[in-house]
């Protein structure tokens, strides 16, 4: 077969199975429908783009076999989903020493410290982020002494200190508990939480353990307020807890670009009303994938060439903002600057690999349904 | 006093825990002594018997009691059949490692019914239409409701089962295979449908287990196999084929491991029930209760 005509692949790693497989299949869904979308466009250069889709199974060593059978196999030109920040940790090391580029929607500031030369683009906010926007959010609700409760992760510990140190700063106190992930209940955990005398807890933990912690803290009769992240308290959790014990939790989520036209037209496509950032980051790494290797114009298409040229399509003031991959494409065919914004935001990324300019929805549970409070 | 309060709760939050682990490892145990292999698809039996729980429950509006009943024939019927189809075929190429091989093969098993599970219904969470009920204040001790139920319902089931293994027939056959297979068959008793009963009743124990573990906490396809290392250290524990020591064993793996948090990180939790297996296999592979009567007298 001709050079021209065989497809670039492009690796996805993400959960369809396991504890972290909440947004597996509407992470699949958007990499299929980018792939189309690129494929409808005429490919790059002339060449269709394959996304291969593999399992993590919410498990860093089912990821690394993965990342290994996509890269040393397939001979994928980038890897993108890495949802869970211990599957990143664990494949990032696979993927910069064999120049594959890895868009990643992990939060584990200690990701991109790695050595990775550049390979590594993150399109979520980081955990520091994350934790400092959940904090001030949790001291704005009036609380003065804070308990953080979460399962044994890479950004657990950072959690602790980042909001303790901001509850300290306001006067107040704070401290956590990090449990294992695969309790039955976690009685005791909440009984050492409730010993302090929170009036707020965060939780930070994944759907199944989320659920359990509480009801125990539903059942212990903690009237105090509960702050989760996006990946524990969502719809999921609230349609399988009893509505009593989810009623008021709040939730910090990245949140999608929703008046962008990209993501207008990605929920078109997928048939949904509304759709989780993390799915539409997916997308994203595709369509960056594809558009820097058509920018990069390389005879053969590399983590390399991938790496040297995102920055070059998505960010800068001299690019047009396009807004959709097909224009992308051909504006770059007539050797036009493009500044790609896709559904999941304005993809500019600081020097270390780090997403810049990220806004967060505040939701929170209410008779079982996730409400919008505000957006910030 | 405030230490012997809060020792106290770890006991009490130990022995809730330990009584949801009991019946799953009381079938364990049950099944490695008729069948003379660890049999690992409990965990997804576990799982199913928690699904039938549930759809009893949830979608047909069935009573609690009807509700753990179909638990306890679903899984065990289910058991039955996996047995006859996967395991069966090994266990007659008997050679040295035959043991060891059927332990894989129920492994695999283990993973083909919670993927199936997973087909069927999806990784969402799912939760029983029961009310949540707020724990009541004893003594300065907390407990809740529904898990003083499932500590109830585990020992009843638990006394019934030492009734049906000294009392009637069955039992006692069963008992006779588990002590010496060849010297039973002597005796005219048929070992393949004492394995049959001995399975039905294993993976029914399970179900049951794993539907009251759901009903505290919810029902997904990895409900029962998040749970089988301490299942399998509180059966090794009771030295496997003493349905007493299986009980007790959960009961001490329970209580060790919530006290544990006193001096030792949550998150260490699991590290418990490992090291309970690795002093038992060195000091006392009979286990700690050997002696005990049991399966094998």
């Amino acid at each position: 077969m001709a050079q021209g005509t065989q497809s670039i692949k492009i690796g996805i790693v993400i959960p369809l199975t396991g504890a972290t497989s909440q947004f597996g299949a509407t992470m699949s869904a958007a990499a299929k429908i980018a792939a189309s979308d690129i494929n409808a466009a005429g490919g790059v250069a002339g060449r269709p783009v394959e996304v291969v889709i593999e399992d993590d199974q919410s498990n860093p060593e089912a990821a690394v076999r993965a990342t290994r059978k996509l890269i040393d196999v397939d001979k994928v030109v980038s890897i993108g989903g890495s949802y869970a920040s211990a599957v990143t940790s664990a494949i990032a090391p696979l993927c910069y020493e064999s120049k594959t580029a890895l868009f990643t929607s992990s939060g584990a500031d200690s990701i991109t410290k790695t050595p990775h030369n550049g390979y590594i683009f993150r399109t979520s906010p980081t955990v520091t982020l994350q934790g400092t926007r959940v904090g001030r959010y949790a001291l704005e609700l009036g609380a003065k002494k804070m308990f953080f409760l979460g399962p044994q992760t890479p950004f657990a510990q950072a959690y602790i200190d980042i909001i303790s140190k901001l509850f300290k700063e306001a006067g107040g106190a704070g401290q956590g508990l990090i449990y294992e992930d695969k309790r039955a209940s976690y009685r005791t955990e909440v009984d050492q939480a409730l010993r302090t005398n929170p009036d707020v807890i965060v939780l930070g933990g994944y759907v199944p353990d989320t659920s359990v912690v509480l009801k125990d803290l539903y059942r212990a009769g903690f009237g105090g307020k509960k702050v989760g992240f996006s990946f524990g308290v969502n719809q999921v959790l609230a349609d399988g807890i009893p509505q009593e014990v989810s009623e008021g939790t709040a939730s910090l989520v990245p949140s999608a670009s929703e008046e962008s036209p990209a993501y207008r037209t990605l929920i078109g496509k997928l048939g949904r009303p509304a759709l989780d950032s993390y799915s539409c980051q997916v997308y994203d790494h595709v369509v960056l994938t594809a558009l820097a290797l058509a920018y990069a114009a390389a005879s053969s298409p590399s983590g390399t060439a991938v790496r040297d040229s995102v920055r070059a399509i998505s960010q800068g003031g001299k690019g047009e903002k396009v807004s959709d991959v097909a224009q992308g494409l051909k504006m770059i065919a007539d050797k036009k600057p493009i500044n790609y914004d896709g559904p999941s935001g304005p993809l500019e990324f600081a020097s270390n690999g780090d997403v810049e300019g990220v806004f967060f929805r505040y939701e929170q549970v209410q008779q079982g349904k996730m409400a919008l409070l505000k957006v910030a | 006093m405030i230490v012997f309060t809060e020792l106290a709760q770890y006991v009490v939050n130990g022995l809730v825990l330990g009584a949801l682990i009991a019946l799953p490892a009381l079938g364990l145990t049950l099944i490695f002594s008729v069948q003379g292999f660890v049999n690992f698809s409990v965990a997804a039996q576990m799982t199913v018997g928690a699904y039938a729980a549930w759809l009893a429950g949830s979608h047909l509006g069935w009573s609690p009691i009807l509700m753990l009943l179909l638990a306890f024939a679903v899984p065990g019927a289910l058991g039955v059949v996996t047995d006859r189809l996967a395991l069966a075929p090994v266990r007659r190429q008997s050679g040295a490692h035959t043991a060891l091989m059927l332990a894989v093969v129920s492994i695999a098993l283990n993973l083909a019914i919670e993927n199936a599970l997973r087909f069927i219904f999806g990784s969402n969470l799912n939760n029983f239409d029961l009310p949540m009920e707020r724990n009541l204040q004893v003594w300065g001790l907390s407990v809740g409701p529904q898990q003083l139920r499932n500590l109830v319902t585990a020992l009843v089931i638990a006394v019934a089962l030492a009734a049906f293994f000294s009392l009637t027939r069955w039992g006692k056959a069963m008992r006779a295979v588990a002590d010496n297979t060849d010297l039973a068959r002597l005796k005219g008793i048929e070992p393949r449908s004492l394995s049959n009963l001995a399975t039905f009743i294993g993976m029914g124990l399970a179900g049951i287990g794993g539907s009251l573990l759901a009903i505290d906490t919810s029902v997904d396809p990895s409900t029962g196999s998040r749970l089988i290392l301490v299942i399998f250290a509180a059966s090794v524990l009771g030295g496997l084929t003493s349905l007493y020591g299986a009980v007790l064993g959960a009961l001490v793996i329970g209580v060790a491991g919530e006290v544990a948090m006193i001096a030792m990180p949550p998150v260490y939790q699991s590290l418990t029930a490992f090291l309970a297996i690795l002093v038992i296999l060195l000091v006392k592979p009979t286990g700690l209760f050997a002696g005990a009567t049991g399966v094998r007298k």
